[in-house]
């Protein structure tokens, strides 16, 4: 009867659950028949320092910064600064080495610490205010813009930062060819740029699957209301979702800064879209309370295979964001159709509450 | 009494603080802001800032928004400046093609959102994607000015330092706040936007409603390429490329809720002469562009945290009346 | 006269819950109807059955003698059936004439027309002898006045019958004198009217026939409310349904340091002198009707809302609590939510989760991480002991009936080890059998010595389980009383203190 049909339908469900962890599986399977279309239509495409190289070296930048989107999306927020967030990290980094002669390091350290200041001045103006995240990275995003290149203008000759510290280099050029134990070497096409982006992509995924941190913001993604009621200090999860949402942007915008060689207000302005498509093409929810660490990068290796691909083919700019946007469109129908069920329960929620009016 | 009524308190306080700014540049300017030269280049450039703020303001008025804006006008720039030169059309066809197409972007945008139940935040972020590809792809990285000297010219005349394509924007304004306040069709979205519920048990279909809003977003914003190819002297990739924020900007500050239910025409107006009066002073003190919109996103999120404070507060005072009753 | 609206035999069940049983009604013009019946009776399915909301899995609806379905509320009120729903459904940002006219709004060529618009507005409040500024947005009236707009709004669509869902809930005796003149001009032009409410002294004063509803059955169907006396009436509503459950003698030792106590308690929401004190293994039953200050008071509790003067203290330690967090933490304090959807669970989390998220801080090892099979031998032993029903620890809590769903949002409490616990209306919504399962399992609390603020609108469950009932109305508590488990006796003496009469021994 009744019961039964809740059952079945519990299993339905259930199975539903365990193909969105093979989405990744998918997504794999469209990255290997992708690669061998294109190698297949363009030799040129197997060539590992035109290609391949760049390629992985960008996917490990777009990957940091869609988990830097993944942080908030697990609350259901959206930060629409995380490229100006990058900009500040690359900026802080850039005036280490030119002005204060900084080591690698130390540069690399005042970008993710900066990154993470303006994450957590955003995380406090939403939760002190209890204006929604869209409004106020908006508005945070247009006060960084004129801030960064501000800076810019006014403490660069050429409006960017060039002193290039000892061991840039080395980074950006490095590969896994470079790293020899008792003479065996890895693989020249695995840049170095890779380990800081593996760092990212084990310490988030261990976050979320293993902490007590990580079910927290899902719990408060998922529910608001309940897990504030169940004792989650929900204030403190926003403040810290958006400063890892920093922290991170800020490390994607020193890294990129990295492999351009060096540090301009231009840092950055290429990264909302593809950190939305990262994290959404992997599995993540918009509606937050759930997300897809691992298949954050492969959804950012996706994206930049077609367009690298498509730029190997002779494709132009123009054919690429189109099918960006498409695909942007096509995964989040496909995925909508996965959520429906629980979105439209949520909304229903949400609708109660708008409707009582006093 | 009663037409005062009808100004909120953000109406005014814009209108003073529009005023008072203007009267502020007049001054330390020493009066070259009131030549005919300088009040003219101020109101040609305050017609785009209110076109594209009342498209976005459309979007919000049922609690969505729309991305798009920039890219939807920069595409419908792009398709009326290739139309006149490697289409050869009259002008008045090609604005007529760019205006609809226009339109149309808004249309889909609106069928998207219905179709997949999506938020107008992601669906708009997807066709903004897709409208840059188009934009790119008809202007490359040309400057397109080879179409008529006449239409450029249009852009200059005016009734006397008020030029037409202003006047333009002020009737589209004027079109829309009949349209919000008085037509059916308007007042349906309005309803949506407030209570959604509500608005289905009065029989009215949301859908059609939040469709419209999009479509209507579209219009506005092939009228935003009209004033721009007009005004310009020539077209290039990166028109649009600063509306986004700016078109947020305006009715924000103009006191329309990211909630939905409310339009500003009045104030989203203004508040696209304060921003412009911004961009002035920035000149008159030869300061640096950054600055502008430094300055707006500080005056966003001041605007927004305090109107929701604002809010708070009326509820915690209404919830203590109805306990002492 | 031709009965307006006349239900005959109306059943409607949910997965899991017979909500409606073969239910008669009839409205006759010009009469006033009352519905009554306690929580979770059927009212509420009743009139979404009547509206649309829902369609009836059996029955006949008829209108005007004429066999009626409707598809929709929209189709319900072009036929004629008004309502007026507990939460408001009107345009915050529109006029009262704007609002009243929102169905069918006069225009010209699709341009409002505003003359004709205030015209009927005005006719329409008129008619029912409301005088209020038509240009006024809706956002700034009150409750009440709201409730009139809502009235006036259902009479331009000539609406014969007329619902209205517990109308003075939420407004003052004054209003809501107002809102009974207009309840009578509209009864005296013919309107039938259907008056839903838990006032009885309301429904005596204006209403004049009855039907009672009792778990989803009619047991008193469309009979003249003047042969009946109010005590009556109460027996009726709450049957003696809960004979068959164990009522089970218990003995609390009341003279150790109480778990919990409020002395004097003012609140910023209004709570006036409140004081109550509850007992390791004691259950306090805290009675009041909808809107009495009940949930808002364990919210202060918690520390969400703050307490102006007065006391909280546990254990005998005057404390201020500023979070559920700390309540939990530090005074093991669980709050069992009374909207297990919206506050209780996690509908999109699977089971193990949803119970253990109250013990992630205590699971965590030194770096901050929980491990699975930590979490899963917690909420196995809690799916065991509750018998919450599941297909297996990793199901979506949002697959589980409402019952479940409930055991899982207080599994987390137990979980927690916490030795206060506040439960919320833990049976609203279940159906009879996981009720009975539900009050074992709070006695069961109580005997293993938690101690327990049992909040429920539901009198046969607080005689059933509490040792001492407090009786809230208003922000206030109006008395307490030992309980004998004397359910005639208890609910006359409950009923009296808060309908203000002694009802007749």
């Amino acid at each position: 009867m009744s019961g039964v049909d809740r059952r079945v339908g519990g299993d339905w469900q259930h199975s539903l659950r365990k193909l969105g962890s093979s989405q990744q599986v998918i997504l794999l399977g469209t990255i290997i028949a992708l690669f061998i279309i294109f190698n297949a239509t363009n030799s040129a495409f197997s060539s590992v320092d035109f290609v391949l190289f760049p390629l992985i070296r960008d996917t490990s930048v777009i990957a940091i910064v869609g988990l830097a989107q993944l942080c908030v999306l697990s609350l259901g927020h959206l930060n629409l600064a995380v490229g100006r967030m990058a900009a500040v990290g690359a900026m802080s980094a850039g005036f280490c080495y030119e002005v204060l002669q900084a080591p690698l390091w130390l540069g690399l350290l005042a970008g993710l610490a900066t990154g993470a200041l303006i994450g957590a001045i955003t995380g406090l103006i939403i939760v002190a205010s209890g204006v929604n995240s869209f409004v106020v990275t908006l508005a945070m995003d247009f006060a960084l813009l004129g801030f960064v290149s501000f800076i810019y203008m006014t403490f660069t000759d050429a409006s960017a930062y060039t002193v290039q510290p000892e061991g840039m280099d080395q980074l950006r050029q490095g590969s896994f060819a470079d790293l020899c134990f008792a003479g065996i070497c890895g693989p020249p096409v695995i840049p170095l740029m890779i380990i800081p982006a593996l760092l990212a992509l084990g310490s988030v995924g261990c976050m979320f699957k293993y902490s007590r941190t990580g079910r927290e913001l899902l719990a408060t993604g998922s529910n608001l209301k309940a897990a504030q009621l169940s004792g989650i200090p929900v204030d403190r999860r926003i403040v810290l979702a958006h400063t890892l949402s920093g922290l991170l942007a800020g490390l994607g915008g020193v890294m990129l800064g990295f492999v351009n060689g060096s540090f301009s207000a231009a840092i950055g302005d290429e990264f909302l879209l593809p950190s939305f498509l990262a994290p959404v093409l992997g599995g993540t929810a918009l509606t937050g309370g759930a997300v897809a660490v691992f298949g954050t990068f492969l959804g950012a290796l996706l994206t930049l295979l077609i367009r690298q691909g498509l730029v190997v083919q002779g494709i132009g700019l123009e054919a690429l964001n189109i099918t960006l946007g498409l695909i942007l469109l096509f995964a989040l129908s496909v995925g909508q159709i996965r959520k429906r069920k629980f979105t439209m329960r949520k909304r229903s929620f949400t609708m109660l509450k708008r409707r009582a009016i006093r | 009494m009663n037409l005062l009524k009808r100004f909120s308190a953000t109406d005014v306080s814009l209108s003073g603080i529009f005023i008072a700014g203007f009267l502020l540049l007049a001054v330390t300017s020493g009066g070259t802001l009131l030549t005919g030269q300088s009040l003219q280049s101020f109101f040609t450039y305050l017609a785009i800032p209110i076109l594209i703020g009342l498209a976005q303001m459309v979007v919000l008025s049922i609690g969505q928004m729309n991305l798009a804006v920039g890219a939807m006008g920069g595409a419908a720039t792009a398709i009326m400046a290739v139309a006149m030169t490697e289409g050869g059309l009259p002008i008045w066809l090609a604005l007529l093609v760019g205006f609809l197409s226009a339109t149309a972007m808004g249309a889909v945008n609106g069928a998207l959102v219905v179709m997949t139940n999506l938020n107008g935040f992601i669906i708009t972020l997807g066709t903004m994607t897709i409208l840059l590809g188009v934009q790119y792809s008809l202007v490359r990285s040309f400057t397109i000015d080879s179409y008529s000297e006449a239409l450029k010219g249009f852009g200059r005349l005016g009734l006397g330092p008020i030029p037409y394509i202003f006047l333009i924007a002020i009737l589209t304004a004027a079109v829309l706040a009949f349209f919000f306040t008085r037509s059916a069709p308007g007042r349906r979205i309005l309803a949506t936007g407030g209570n959604d519920a509500a608005a289905r048990l009065s029989g009215i279909s949301n859908k059609r409603s939040v469709f419209l809003a999009h479509t209507i977003s579209g219009m506005l914003l092939g009228v935003a390429a009209i004033v721009t190819i007009s005004s310009l002297g020539g077209i290039n990739r990166s028109i649009g490329g600063d509306w986004l924020l700016l078109s947020f900007a305006a009715p924000i500050i103009g006191g329309v809720l990211m909630s939905g239910g409310t339009v500003a025409i009045y104030g989203t107006v203004m508040a696209a002469g304060v921003i412009r009066l911004v961009d002035i002073a920035r000149a008159e003190y030869s300061l640096d562009p950054s600055v502008v919109s430094f300055t707006i996103g500080i005056v966003v999120l001041s605007t927004v945290t305090l109107s929701e404070w604002r809010r708070r507060r009326s509820e915690v005072l209404r919830q203590g009346r109805k306990v002492l009753e | 006269m031709n009965d307006a609206l006349v239900a005959t035999g109306l059943s409607k069940s949910f997965p899991g819950v017979k909500a409606l049983e073969g239910v008669n009604l009839t409205l006759r013009p010009g009469t006033v109807h009352a519905l009554l019946g306690e929580n979770g009776a059927g009212k509420s399915t009743l009139i979404k059955v009547i509206t649309g909301v829902h369609a009836a899995n059996e029955g006949v609806l008829a209108l005007n003698g004429e066999p009626r379905t409707f598809a929709s509320p929209v189709d319900a009120t072009r036929a004629g059936v008004g309502v007026v729903h507990q939460e408001r459904n009107l345009i915050p940002d529109f006029s009262v004439e704007e609002n009243i006219t929102l169905q069918d709004p006069p225009r010209k060529n699709g341009i409002i027309d505003r003359a004709k618009r205030t015209e009927q507005a005005a006719a329409a409040l008129k008619s029912i002898g409301v005088d209020l500024d038509l240009k006024a947005k809706v956002q700034t009236l009150s409750v009440a006045q709201m409730q009139l707009v809502e009235i006036a709004k259902a009479l331009v669509t000539k609406t014969k019958v007329l619902l209205l869902d517990e109308p003075t809930a939420s407004i003052s005796g004054s209003e809501a004198d107002k809102l009974f003149e207009v309840v009578r001009v509209l009864r005296d032009s013919g309107t039938a009217i259907l008056f839903v409410s838990h006032k009885l002294e309301e429904v005596f004063e204006i209403c004049d026939t009855v039907t009672v509803l009792r778990d989803g059955v009619s047991v008193l169907e469309s009979a003249d409310l003047a042969k009946y006396s109010r005590s009556q009436i109460v027996e009726l509503m709450v049957g003696r349904q809960l004979a068959a459950l164990a009522t089970r003698l218990r003995t609390v030792d009341r003279t150790s340091v109480p778990a919990l106590e409020l002395i004097s308690l003012n609140t910023s929401l209004g709570h006036k002198n409140v004081s109550l004190d509850v007992h390791r293994g004691e259950i306090l039953g805290l009675y009041g009707l909808v809107g009495a200050g009940r949930s808002e008071l364990a919210r202060t509790v918690l520390g969400l809302h703050s307490v102006l003067s007065g006391e909280v203290r546990v254990n005998g330690r005057a404390v201020k609590i500023r979070g559920v967090g700390e309540a939990l933490n530090s005074f093991r304090i669980g709050y069992v939510t009374e909207n297990r959807k919206e506050e209780g669970v996690f509908l999109d989390f699977t089971v193990t989760r949803n119970i253990a998220v109250t013990v992630w801080r205590r699971i965590a090892n030194r770096f901050g991480m929980v491990r699975r099979s930590g979490e899963e031998s917690v909420a196995a032993k809690f799916i065991d002991s509750l018998g919450i029903k599941v297909s297996g620890p990793d199901q979506l809590a949002g697959n589980l009936s409402g019952g479940n769903q409930q055991k899982v949002s207080l599994a987390k409490w137990l979980a927690a080890e916490t030795e206060i616990l506040i439960i919320d209306e833990p049976t609203v919504g279940v159906d009879v059998r996981t009720k009975a399962a539900f009050h074992e399992l709070i006695l069961d609390l109580a005997d293993q010595g938690l101690a327990i603020l049992l909040i429920s609108s539901d009198l046969p469950e607080i005689v059933n389980l509490a040792d001492n009932i407090l009786v809230m109305n208003g922000y206030m508590v109006l008395g307490e009383l030992e309980n004998t488990k004397n359910y005639p006796t208890i609910s006359r003496q409950v009923m009296g203190m808060i309908h203000d009469v002694s009802v007749g021994n």
